[in-house]
């Protein structure tokens, strides 16, 4: 990983990373690189990628709306750190400048 | 404190009072808590109402009914805190509960405390927990292991006599084994996960801790089974996995067929777990029918398989906390998307950060064939192997940690916990136990997995295993 690419990281993940801490994530993150190389070794082309051990497939259901108890929609509002009424606020997404 | 089948027979029929148990379990967190600082959250005012009212009841017919347990920080109980151990949690209150916290519930049990862990789960030593370091009770200077460290901790010092935990990638198991007691993950899929804090969602799964393996076996009893809110959890019929544990399963080793792995011998293990594990190996094999070999080349890739894929999701599953419903938001943000990054730098920790950023560099477009996809394809090679394995042999055993736990500070190999980790990334069900203490005084464990499913079997092979060692489970640390 070279320093723009984690820049670019960065900002996917919405994580900021001061100047000065560049160099320690970046040998982090090198070292774990170097570490998984030993992946690219065995021959698994003819093999299909796992992404669950379930044997789970896709099943469509109609969109009900289940009604959620009143007093766990309060206590979820409550733990917001911005709300107005039933909102929660957030800063303003798009500019105006 | 006594084993939880045993005082469950006691209070059920009256012989014991639940509220003397609470009592008991408080008395010992008292003494020893300070030094151990096992949990983040204590209940005593509740959990004494509670035991009282069950104490009243004319008839107990919950499974553990007016039992002490200690909850890991990162499964929801309706109206506690819930902060999986992190600063971006700092005020959550969990909404509803868990499905496995309804199953306690309804079953009676007591809710005594929110155990310690790492940082959302993410690390091997419950040192990256953002508010208080975790002492092994064998000996306080030694991490106690993790991330289940303040679960594991908790039961061995005797403040509580089981705990409920999550093992992601031995999770559960390497701390159990790091403080001398028995840890338990079940197969992926038999334990519904609704209302746990998720991980990596395609290995988390929750499990037991405690001084028994029929204890595990009581508290999986209660816990498992079908859930529709967790899709991946299967809809098997209910099992007492207590049965038969207590009378007949040393004989029936006479029919199991034990794996060793050969890349075990690649590995460089403590000299002292080495020559215990030999010492189980010869014991085994006067009971077993048979003690082999087996050959999955592919465990050489676990750490690493399972570093890429655990990041992968953790990346995906941490995205959720963008401090704009629940738990920490900067004050300094100055539109939404520096909003979100400054509310998830301020709060999270390093280990929590290294992880996201890894994760999201091997899911990046232009990496994805290479890192993650690739990792993938081994998981598949792996699986295949352990399928294949499973054909000549019933479980597969090993020590449960290649490394003794470490002083405060030091890290463990990335090798330590291999065989945990293979459980984890083929969905097996893997239960340690404790197998001896090592001249340090301190305790190592061995390890059980079997095919997905075959949790039962395995309950009855660790409850022989622990009849027959010479482990003394009613030992408790001097504190």
């Amino acid at each position: 990983m070279l320093k723009k690419e984690l820049e670019t990281t960065s900002f996917l993940a919405r994580i900021n990373i001061k100047d000065k801490e560049k160099e320690k994530y970046l040998a982090d993150i090198n070292a774990m690189l170097n570490y998984i190389k030993i992946l690219q070794e065995p021959d698994v082309k003819n093999l299909k990628p796992t992404t669950h051990v379930t044997k789970i497939r896709n099943v469509w259901r109609e969109d009900i709306v289940k009604p959620c108890p009143r007093d766990v929609i309060r206590q979820m509002l409550d733990m917001a750190p911005e709300k107005e009424k039933t909102f929660y606020k957030i800063k303003k997404v798009i500019s105006t400048e | 404190m006594i084993r939880v089948k045993e005082l469950k027979v006691k209070i059920c029929s009256s012989e014991k009072k639940s509220i003397d148990v609470v009592k008991a379990c408080f008395n010992r967190i008292k003494k020893v808590e300070p030094k151990i600082k096992a949990f983040l959250k204590l209940n005593e005012e509740n959990s004494l109402k509670q035991a009282e009212k069950i104490d009243n009841l004319n008839i107990k017919k919950g499974l553990l009914e007016g039992i002490p347990i200690g909850i890991k920080d990162n499964i929801m109980v309706k109206g506690e805190s819930m902060t999986s151990a992190s600063k971006y949690l700092y005020n959550y209150i969990s909404p509803y509960d868990a499905t496995v916290i309804e199953k306690l519930k309804s079953a009676g049990a007591i809710f005594i405390g929110r155990t310690n862990m790492d940082e959302f789960a993410m690390g091997g030593s419950t040192e990256t927990s953002a508010y208080q370091k975790t002492a092994n009770p064998w000996n306080v200077e030694f991490i106690p292991g993790g991330s289940s460290g303040g679960s594991a901790a908790a039961v061995s010092a005797g403040m509580v006599p089981f705990a409920l935990g999550s093992d992601t990638g031995g999770s559960i198991r390497q701390p159990a084994s790091f403080c001398g007691i028995v840890g338990y993950k079940p197969s992926y899929g038999l334990i519904s996960r609704y209302g746990a804090c998720a991980l990596a969602s395609s290995f988390d799964q929750i499990g037991t801790l405690s001084k028994t393996v029929i204890d595990s076996a009581l508290l999986t009893s209660v816990i498992a089974g079908k859930d529709y809110r967790d899709p991946v959890c299967q809809p098997n019929d209910w099992i007492d996995y207590t049965y038969d544990l207590d009378s007949s399963s040393v004989c029936a080793l006479r029919t199991i067929k034990l794996g060793i792995p050969k890349q075990f011998r690649d590995y460089k293990t403590d000299f002292e777990i080495a020559k215990y594990f030999n010492d189980a190996v010869n014991k085994l094999e006067l009971e077993c029918s048979q003690i082999i070999e087996i050959d999955v080349p592919a465990y050489k890739y676990v750490p690493a398989l399972y570093k890429v894929i655990m990041c992968a999701e953790v990346s995906a599953n941490i995205a959720t906390f963008d401090g704009i419903r629940y738990g920490y938001r900067s004050p300094n943000g100055k539109d939404l998307n520096d909003e979100y990054a400054k509310s998830r730098t301020e709060s999270l920790g390093d280990e929590v950060k290294k992880r996201i950023l890894f994760g999201t560099y091997v899911l990046e477009a232009k990496n994805y064939h290479k890192y993650y996809n690739k990792a993938q394809k081994v998981r598949t090679l792996l699986i295949n192997q352990l399928t294949d394995a499973y054909k000549k042999c019933d479980f597969i055993f090993t020590p449960a940690t290649l490394q003794m736990p470490v002083r405060f500070g030091n890290v463990l190999p990335e090798e330590c916990d291999i065989f945990l980790i293979a459980a984890n990334l083929a969905g097996l069900p893997g239960i340690t136990v404790p197998c001896s203490f090592t001249s340090s005084g301190m305790p190592m464990g061995v390890h059980f997995m079997g095919p997905r499913f075959s949790d039962q079997k395995l309950f009855k092979m660790a409850s022989a295993f622990e009849k027959i060692s010479n482990f003394n489970i009613d030992k408790y640390p001097i504190l």
